[in-house]
């Protein structure tokens, strides 16, 4: 499995380009099953293995980390909250209205033997990034070999 | 359960006078409320920190952009994808009269707010009558 590796010289066209096709790829790559949701709910998901697990990232913008709920149970990962419009209370009118709002709960089927209550969730300029470790018994392991 | 179902729709990509540039650009999803003294965007930029945020006025039109960064995504390898990332570009022609030296622009949780307040001209006005 090819890790994204991007080029050292500080090349951010070329490191995008290569982050986008890469992304193109594994477009609803159909040998992971996510379960109950899938493309089209909210938050979209993409999923990366980064050698000791997995990464779950998610578009939720505006977002107060307070209100993000993120849970796990056995494979199932779960992410919840609602997207609250802001306060437009003495507004006029509106000229465009494209933004999504509302509750979400999303859940996320994850693949391999995973430790979900080692799992660590970061939110940052509107992005979710859930890091979930993979269980010590899925790890590669050395088999000694003794002589006979 | 949830009481408003809440879609992702697909990100648009940028189409047009912008295809000399490399790599996509997605148009971010906009809100626009306009108030007595004001006009008040929101954009959606997930994965823009404030900045990568540029926000320019120029003859009438309103350009922002927003700039990705791939730091976080090296080293990872992708399983499972519903979106690409890019960086995010998007134009509008103001209708009304702004008051450029006033523009208030805040970047929080990958969301800009921008709040161009209406210049003298686009105020409204009452005309005094006089007796005739």
């Amino acid at each position: 499995m090819a890790l994204l590796r991007f080029s050292s010289d500080l090349d951010p066209v070329s490191n995008l380009l290569t982050l986008q096709t890469e992304l193109e790829r594994f477009l609803r790559n159909p040998a992971i099953r996510l379960g109950v949701s899938g493309p089209g709910d909210f938050p979209p998901v993409n999923i990366f293995d980064d050698g000791d697990g997995i990464v779950v990232m998610a578009e939720v913008p505006g977002m107060d980390p307070a209100s993000l709920n993120v849970s796990g149970q056995s494979h199932t990962l779960t992410i919840k909250g609602e997207r609250k419009r802001e306060t437009v209370g003495d507004a006029a009118g509106y000229h465009r209205r494209e933004r999504p709002f509302g509750e979400f709960s999303r859940s996320v089927q994850l693949p391999d033997e995973l430790d979900l209550d080692k799992a660590a969730a970061t939110y940052e300029a509107g992005m979710l990034t859930v890091r979930v470790p993979k269980a010590e018994s899925a790890k590669p392991r050395q088999i000694a070999v003794k002589p006979a | 359960m949830a009481e408003q179902e809440i879609t992702a729709k697909e990100k648009q990509q940028v189409e047009g006078q912008e295809k000399t540039r490399a790599g996509r650009y997605f148009l971010p999803r906009v809100d626009i409320y306009e108030f007595a003294d004001s006009i008040k965007l929101w954009v959606d930029m997930p994965g823009v920190k404030e900045s990568d945020v540029v926000v320019t006025h120029k003859d009438g039109v309103l350009t922002i952009t927003g700039t990705v960064s791939t730091e976080a995504y090296e080293k990872l390898a992708p399983l499972y994808t519903e979106y690409n990332v890019g960086n995010y570009f998007r134009q509008f022609e103001l209708n009304e009269d702004v008051d450029d030296q006033q523009i208030a622009a805040l970047m929080k949780n990958g969301v800009l707010e921008l709040t161009l307040p209406k210049g003298e001209r686009s105020q409204p006005r009452r005309i005094e009558i006089k007796a005739g």
